[in-house]
């Protein structure tokens, strides 16, 4: 008996409504909340005891990722805590293991996570390329750099990696190797310059206090910092020209927006432009933003931006953008062209006409009914739970937006069909997807404000197969972060790079899923490493899981 | 009579002349002030707009200069002076981008004096700059801030100024333009209600002089048309006259001789005579005859004495047997109705239209046969001459061509008041339809 079979036959494993999940005209697919059935007990805490400080606004952002390296996707939910001189419990951040039978066990002591820190959002590579996930979980305050022991702990070597004596206002970040040397550097979005004692009174009535748009702050510069390799890192912020004392930053995304094999970053700001640091291969970067028509809105607005996702959604080979902004002011839904800028598409069409009212943060493109179309997820929520009072039309929940590609036909909402809790409105903050069953199809991770998390377990009803790819490099950072993976299927190429970051505070996994319909083959892989190393295999088939190992070939993986 | 008639043409192509050249000015006109127009938004709105977006570009870049510059005087980051040098170095290239654009587009009216000053002062404030960077580079922080302090902050401030001044002005100028522009509007809306206003006199005008000439041009055909049927009347009047009077000539005068030269004849030859004389006596006397009978045949159809003696009836009774023997074509004759004494004015002119339209018939319908109809009532004769023949000559079912018969059937009926169709039977050929009022 496989470990699959022991999987399916365990009654837990179908208890969250499996079985209640007939098919619905129009959809191939079910997206039924198993967050309870399957021991996820998370519950955000803020922090928030009526002083309406800022930062309570924003967490907690999660992860999907395999840390014990057992194939089996794992949780990382982010906490805040309670402020100082306002202390009612005790909440840290939460590692749940996948027992590979549907259900998840909280080790966040075992593992040595039961920090308590500010924390917003996470980062997950491995830095010292020992084969073991290592976190990096951004804080109000200090943030903490977490490494993998690769025996089922994880050590706090914030201080000893050079990352110490450094306070901010840590929102996303993400690791990339954008010197190609082989090692996952870091980079870490700043918001605004706050701390409790800089904290300014803001109020929609004049009475009370409410919580601060960023223009009452001073923006932060995002920092850089270089892996040097030794387990130590070098801040090269300023050397390397990301240093913008300007910028408030809160979602950033890794894309290779010149095509010459050199990560380029797009930095999500709140009502600043955005930025496009494009890599000139020489350890520096310059923003193009503005030239490639990112850094504001059609109408030469600087707009809330929050999460951020690049892909290439239309598979034409050219990726494209999608940014979450407040309400009214609709998605950033932005069209790569092959000179280099990017046109939004979001004013004339579905996208930007159904986002208009939402305030989104999370985002990610994931194909979650496994087609080969990318489609787009979009969680919700206001920042401040008096908005009705304010604006009658506008809800602190809101439900989530899942965009479903249809090709030339555009995009539609689903989400209200999706599944019976799923376009339930929440506070949604930080989202991620990853194959925690390990059925070949994506499910869904979302986080809430002071709330719970939500875990979506993805069934596919029209035998829609994929093929799952994780690749282990050995001249390039060993998760392959920076990778283009090319597969060739049916005359048609899906492009898909493997990335830290994007979303909003989040991570998702690693391994790449290429939705395959009904076929059963492919007929090529292309990986282009970060190394510059190019390799080529034959003949995938749909259903299975491969490893890629840089040089060394294929694997089909079982279990 | 007499009354000249002035042709209208000369006039009238006059004012369509005319009418051509106000269309054609005011078109002239309005396209002049709508390319005015264009210049003016092009010139002047257009590029004021893009010249403010410029100034926007670069008060933002100022302002991100103001901003960063706030911070280095704060001194509150973790990274010294020189890790603003990048951002700097990128705003002063967008600044130098906007400034070489704005000057392209900045409006006319703004004076060289003023552009130099703002350029000589964004020179100065990056001279600043330059120092402020190269202290910092040699570690003097301090007095770095101190110059960004004391030096470049007062400096951005004054070209933010500048440069709000500038689109301050850059609106005012816009103003200006608008109400330029709200001035053509109401100039060309003006002109606009005087060139309807003209061109519905002119068409008024155009319109009154148009009827007063077609009234009397109608007027003239009028009369024109008058004279004619009297002097067709007349003619036929006339002709009538004197063929009954040929007719009466020849019968009373030559008729009367050839009778009285035959009575002579046949006494003469009663007489003793030798038989050649007696011959040529009697030959005398047969030619004589012969005459007589050629006389009285011409007397009756130059006007059949029966017309005057037994009336249309008898004379067409007379008449029809004749032309079917003169022609060969049969003509069934029928009458209708009560037996009316039909005025000798109006039976002459009903025989010569069946005269007429037996001989047209005769000459043109290639039938052997003809149905002749006459219809009396009370007070009112039809008659009708049909034959299914070819038709007469231009008859192709678009009207029948007049000839000079045609003509003279129609004027006889309009001495008699009366109407004559010529109209084509189902069966083809040709039906003279004539109605005549006899009250």
């Amino acid at each position: 008996m496989t470990r699959r079979d022991l999987i399916l036959a365990n009654p837990l494993f179908f208890s969250a409504g499996r079985m209640r999940a007939e098919a619905r005209p129009g959809l191939p697919f079910r997206l039924v909340e198993v967050t309870s059935a399957a021991g996820i007990d998370f519950v955000h805490n803020s922090g928030a005891f009526g002083g309406k400080y800022l930062p309570e606004t924003l967490g907690p952002g999660c992860a999907f990722l395999d840390y014990d390296n057992d194939g089996w996707q794992d949780i990382l939910l982010i906490n805040g805590m309670d402020w100082p001189g306002h202390r009612r419990q005790r909440t840290t951040m939460r590692l749940y293991h996948n027992n590979r039978n549907g259900t998840f066990s909280d080790v966040t002591k075992h593992a040595g996570l039961d920090f308590e820190m500010y924390g917003l959002g996470v980062a997950v590579g491995d830095f010292n390329n020992d084969g073991f996930a290592d976190l990096f979980v951004t804080c109000v305050g200090q943030s903490r750099l977490f490494e993998n022991t690769g025996k089922g702990t994880f050590v706090d070597v914030t201080e000893r990696s050079g990352l110490g004596n450094r306070q901010g206002f840590s929102t996303s970040a993400l690791w990339f190797d954008y010197d190609r040397d082989g090692h996952l550097d870091l980079f870490v979005c700043n918001y605004v310059k706050w701390s409790p004692a800089q904290d300014v009174f803001c109020s929609l009535d004049a009475k009370h206090k409410s919580y601060c748009t960023p223009e009452a702050y001073r923006g932060a510069t995002a920092w850089l910092f270089h892996n040097r390799g030794n387990g130590t890192f070098e801040d090269v912020t300023a050397t390397s020209g990301i240093f913008d004392s300007s910028s408030k930053s809160l979602g950033v995304a890794m894309l290779d927006h010149n095509q010459d094999g050199w990560i380029d970053l797009f930095v999500a700001n709140d009502t600043q432009p955005n930025k496009l640091y494009q890599n000139k291969r020489d350890g520096t970067f310059e923003d193009v933003a503005l030239k490639a028509g990112v850094a504001f809105s059609e109408d030469g607005k600087a707009r809330a931006g929050m999460g951020v996702d690049v892909a290439d959604y239309d598979n034409s080979g050219i990726p494209g953008l999608v940014v979450t902004n407040f309400d009214n002011e609709m998605l950033g839904f932005y069209r790569g062209t092959k000179s280099g800028s990017y046109i939004d598409m979001a004013p004339g069409s579905n996208i930007g006409k159904l986002s208009l009212r939402s305030l989104g943060f999370g985002c990610f493109f994931f194909d979650v009914d496994l087609d080969g179309l990318l489609d787009l997820l979009v969680v919700n929520g206001h920042i401040d739970d008096t908005v009705r009072n304010v604006r009658a039309e506008t809800n602190y929940e809101q439900p989530p937006h899942l965009f479903l590609n249809r090709g030339r036909e555009g995009f539609r909402d689903v989400a209200a069909e999706a599944g019976p809790d799923f376009a339930r409105p929440k506070v949604g903050r930080g989202a991620a997807f990853g194959d925690f069953d390990n059925d070949g199809d994506l499910d869904v991770l979302l986080t809430t404000n002071q709330g719970k998390a939500h875990l979506y377990r993805n069934d596919q009803l029209g035998g829609n197969r994929s093929i799952r790819v994780r690749l282990v490099g050995t001249k390039s950072n060993r998760d392959g972060i920076g990778a283009a993976v090319r597969l060739y299927c049916g005359g048609e190429c899906s492009l898909r790079l493997v990335k830290s970051g994007s979303s909003y505070l989040s991570q998702c996994e690693l391994p790449l899923t290429f939705g395959m319909g009904a076929r059963d083959t492919a007929e090529r892989l292309v990986i282009e490493w970060p190394s510059g190393r190019t390799e080529e295999y034959k003949n995938l088939r749909a259903g299975r899981r491969y490893e890629c190992v840089e040089g060394r070939g294929i694997s089909e993986r079982t279990g | 009579m007499g009354q000249r008639f002035s042709n209208p043409t000369a006039r009238l192509m006059a004012g369509l002349v005319i009418t051509l050249a106000g269309v054609g000015a005011f078109s002239w006109y309005a396209l002049a002030r709508i390319a005015g127009l264009r210049d003016l938004q092009t010139q002047l709105v257009d590029r004021n707009r893009r010249d403010s977006l410029e100034l926007l570009r670069i008060e933002d870049d100022l302002n991100t200069l103001g901003l960063a510059m706030r911070d280095m005087v704060n001194g509150d980051e973790a990274y010294g002076l020189e890790a603003y040098q990048r951002e700097f170095t990128r705003l002063r290239g967008d600044l130098e981008d906007a400034l070489r654009r704005e000057k392209e587009l900045s409006p006319g009216e703004r004076s060289p004096d003023r552009q130099a000053y703002f350029a000589k002062s964004l020179a100065l404030f990056w001279n600043s700059v330059d120092q402020m960077f190269a202290l910092a580079a040699k570690g003097q922080e301090k007095p770095a801030r101190e110059l960004v302090r004391t030096s470049l902050e007062p400096q951005q401030a004054s070209l933010a100024n500048n440069v709000a001044r500038l689109l301050f002005e850059n609106n005012e100028s816009e103003e200006r333009a608008a109400g330029r522009i709200q001035q053509i509007y109401a100039g060309v809306e003006r002109n606009v209600y005087y060139f309807l206003a003209a061109a519905v006199i002119v068409i008024a005008l155009t319109s009154l002089y148009l009827i007063r000439s077609n009234r009397r041009m109608f007027e003239r055909l009028a009369r024109l048309s008058a004279q004619r049927s009297d002097l067709a009347r007349k003619l036929i009047s006339m002709q009538e006259e004197v063929l009954r009077s040929i007719s009466r000539e020849l019968h009373d005068e030559f008729g009367q001789i050839l009778t009285a030269i035959g009575a002579m004849l046949a006494r003469a030859a009663k007489q003793q005579a030798p038989p050649a004389f007696r011959e040529s006596l009697q030959e005398v006397r047969e030619v004589a005859q012969a005459t007589l009978e050629k006389t009285r045949s011409l007397y009756q159809s130059l006007h059949p004495a029966i017309l005057d003696d037994g009336g249309l009836e008898q004379a067409l009774t007379w008449y029809i047997p004749v032309f079917q023997k003169q022609t060969g074509i049969e003509v069934h004759y029928s009458k209708t109705g009560a037996s009316a004494m039909v005025a000798d004015g109006v039976a002459i002119h009903v025989y010569r239209v069946v005269q007429e339209a037996l001989n047209n018939m005769a000459k043109h319908s290639k039938s052997q046969e003809a149905w002749v109809r006459l219809g009396l009532g009370p007070d009112h004769l039809q008659l009708e001459v049909e034959d299914h023949g070819v038709g007469l000559p231009g008859d192709h079912g678009r009207g029948i061509r007049r000839g000079i018969g045609m003509v003279a059937m129609r004027e006889r009926a309009e001495l008699l008041r009366g109407n004559i169709e010529f109209l084509r039977p189902s069966e083809g050929g040709t039906l003279v339809r004539l109605d005549v009022p006899l009250s």
